[in-house]
């Protein structure tokens, strides 16, 4: 299920972490784009609007935009403005580029045209990003430094994601410049330092920019799932900076203690629904928990033949995002939430991340608990058999 | 209750029309009520004297839950209830969902039960430039819809594009085409150029208003026809216009005439055109 154009600016401007993003939408807009941020991150609110009414649709929004940077400038100390346009204004043609040049603010304002109608949250993403790439500064580089493009700040297990990803990059000798889009402003201006960038799902126009106007080269690799897929994505960094290979292995211990119940669970068959990361968790349940992928899906595909596909499969478990709990519900199968958005969990301990060694412990802790959890509701459940 | 929309070009005449056939259904003892649907909000004036304040003025400053029926409904000429629109400036905002906005909090203040018009007539802008301006055509706003036009190309042209959005609606069963109002202020007046393009989209003209001089004297004075020349022929026109249309039982299925069919429309006004210019010449 895709959010569009809005969402994705939204979720790479936000990113910013001392940035203030001021939407230019009806109020559901921002409301929507608000709560699912702000779930397992409450006391961060960086955010204003203009909560365009009726009012504001037919006689123009440019009154109710300039009131609302001039509010936003008095009410919070930061370097940057990023004004976020969405469907309403664009439909009715607001000139916000002319309102914000009008307005005299202590602060940088970067200006990001998001109407919904135009595009998928992946594009709204990688426009946003490059178009806050002019606020980057050319750099010396810095050896062995890598940026992490392709995160968002309202991503299940980012925090802990990011923070076991540097962990193993630094033990691998590898700074890690900047991660995009999670840092500070400060960081993202310094970004074109790394010596090169790494995509991970999501953020190749950025790194297409950066490769051209700083001469920043970049990898494609996948969100690091898994013992093999965090190996190879170190590895490929390594190789790529010739930083040598990792040495250290991972913890096999934890994997040991549960082998009886990974052995019982080998083939069991699964679908997976998500952003950019849904194929690179395919991959890590199919390769290295041995299960059987039934469906595998992206956001921008169409949701309700994927809700028939899973409902015609052998589906047991469903991995994908707080949007598919109906039809979890109904099907009476488990939902490993893993993708955005994720609005009816919490994600507050920041060392059991999903990505990476520890990542991968976490991930299978969490997939079989899920299934265990679920004995009650297994009762009156009919096994389907090839027979019918 | 008897509701219509009065259609065309702008500048073609539809206020006149309005305001004119307004007065003279009131003369007749009917309750009417006019809504322009237009932000140049001037389709009132001849029948109240001034420009009144629009219902999307009143939202603007007071918002939806503090308005008042009294304060976007003004009796004019004859007691007719007179309401605006109104819109943005112009550059600005949606002029569409002005009207849309307009139109609903008109239902929502009651104007409809309250003062219980027998006739409702809405006065709209130009083409049917948008969904906005398509409002008075659907939820059953309107029965018919009647659409002014002089002999012009572009008042054709544009007369043929409303039929198009008629269409669509008429497809739907919400409302039909009733006929058109030929206007003899053009280059040529020749009623049979609006026949013959009435005739293609399988309608009837309804009434004709010719030149008169006694329409701007009227209008600079800010008065309807019936009100400034009451026993004049052109105002007899205006009464038979609006029984006639009142009465009309047509409901008509447009079928818009294609470019090609709109060209050999122009090539006939152009022949008609170097007649007349031929007949100058020799006088």
């Amino acid at each position: 299920m895709d959010g569009g154009k809005f969402f994705g600016a939204f979720r790479a401007c936000s990113g910013i972490q001392d940035a203030v993003v001021l939407t230019h939408v009806p109020v559901g807009c921002n409301w929507g784009a608000a709560m699912f941020k702000s779930t397992s991150n409450q006391p961060d609110i960086r955010q204003a609007c203009t909560v365009m009414h009726e009012r504001e649709i037919v006689f123009g929004g440019e009154e109710a935009l300039r009131e609302a940077l001039v509010r936003a400038n008095r009410l919070y100390n930061t370097p940057l403005f990023v004004v976020i346009t969405g469907d309403a204004p664009a439909i009715i043609g607001d000139d916000v580029e002319g309102v914000i040049d009008s307005v005299t603010l202590n602060k940088e304002v970067v200006c990001v045209d998001a109407a919904g109608f135009k595009g998928t949250m992946r594009k709204g993403y990688e426009e946003a990003l490059v178009r806050l790439a002019q606020l980057m500064k050319e750099r010396t580089v810095i050896k062995n430094s890598v940026n992490l493009i392709g995160f968002c700040p309202d991503e299940f297990k980012v925090d802990a994601d990011v923070k076991e990803l540097t962990r193993l990059l630094n033990n691998a000798g590898i700074k890690v410049n900047c991660v995009i889009s999670k840092c500070s402003l400060d960081e993202f201006v310094n970004a074109p330092a790394a010596e090169l960038n790494v995509v991970m799902g999501q953020g190749t126009e950025l790194a297409e920019h950066m490769k051209k106007e700083f001469g920043v080269p970049y990898l494609e690799v996948d969100y690091p799932y898994g013992l093999e897929g965090t190996a190879d994505f170190i590895n490929a960094i390594c190789e790529h900076l010739h930083a040598g290979v990792n040495e250290k292995k991972p913890d096999l211990e934890p994997f040991k203690r549960i082998y009886l119940y990974l052995h019982e669970l080998y083939g069991t068959p699964v679908s997976v629904i998500g952003d950019s990361h849904a194929e690179h968790m395919a991959r890590f349940l199919d390769s290295e928990l041995g299960f059987d992928i039934e469906v595998l899906a992206g956001n921008e595909d169409d949701y309700f033949i994927f809700e028939q596909n899973v409902r015609n499969s052998n589906t047991t478990i469903l991995f994908g995002s707080s949007f598919e709990r109906n039809i979890t519900s109904e099907l009476r199968i488990p939902l490993v939430r893993f993708t955005y958005p994720v609005f009816d969990h919490v994600c507050v301990y920041d060392d059991a991340p999903y990505a990476g060694f520890r990542g991968a412990v976490c991930l299978t802790e969490t997939i079989l608990n899920a299934v265990m959890g679920f004995g009650d509701k297994f009762g009156g459940l009919t096994i389907k058999t090839e027979e019918g | 209750m008897r509701k219509f929309c009065i259609y065309g070009k702008g500048g073609i005449g539809k206020s006149t029309v309005v305001s004119n056939i307004a007065a003279a259904l009131a003369e007749d003892g009917k309750t009417v009520m006019v809504m322009g649907c237009d932000p140049k909000s001037d389709m009132s004036r001849n029948l109240i004297g001034r420009r009144i304040p629009t219902v999307l003025d009143v939202f603007r400053a007071k918002g939806p839950d503090e308005m008042k029926l009294e304060e976007i409904v003004f009796e004019g000429f004859g007691g007719v209830y007179c309401v605006e629109s109104g819109g943005p400036e112009p550059g600005v905002g949606c002029a569409g969902r002005g009207v849309i906005t307009a139109t609903d909090m008109l239902a929502r203040l009651g104007a409809f039960n309250d003062l219980e018009p027998d006739v409702v007539i809405y006065d709209v802008l130009g083409d049917v430039v948008c969904g906005g301006f398509a409002m008075p055509l659907r939820k059953g706003l309107a029965d018919d819809v009647y659409v002014v036009t002089t002999c012009d190309p572009m008042a054709i042209y544009a007369a043929n594009n409303i039929c198009k959005g008629i269409k669509r609606f008429a497809d739907r069963g919400a409302v039909f085409l009733g006929g058109l109002i030929y206007n003899g202020r053009s280059v040529v007046d020749e009623p049979s150029i609006v026949e013959s393009f009435a005739a293609r989209l399988g309608a009837k003209v309804m009434g004709r208003i010719p030149m008169s001089e006694l329409i701007p004297r009227a209008e600079i004075r800010r008065k309807t026809v019936l009100e400034y020349a009451p026993d004049s022929e052109i105002a007899d026109m205006f009464r038979d216009l609006a029984l006639t249309i009142c009465l009309n039982k047509d409901r008509i299925m447009p079928e818009p005439l294609s470019d090609d069919e709109l060209d050999k429309i122009n090539e006939e006004i152009d022949i008609l055109l170097r007649e007349k210019e031929e007949t100058t010449e020799v006088i």
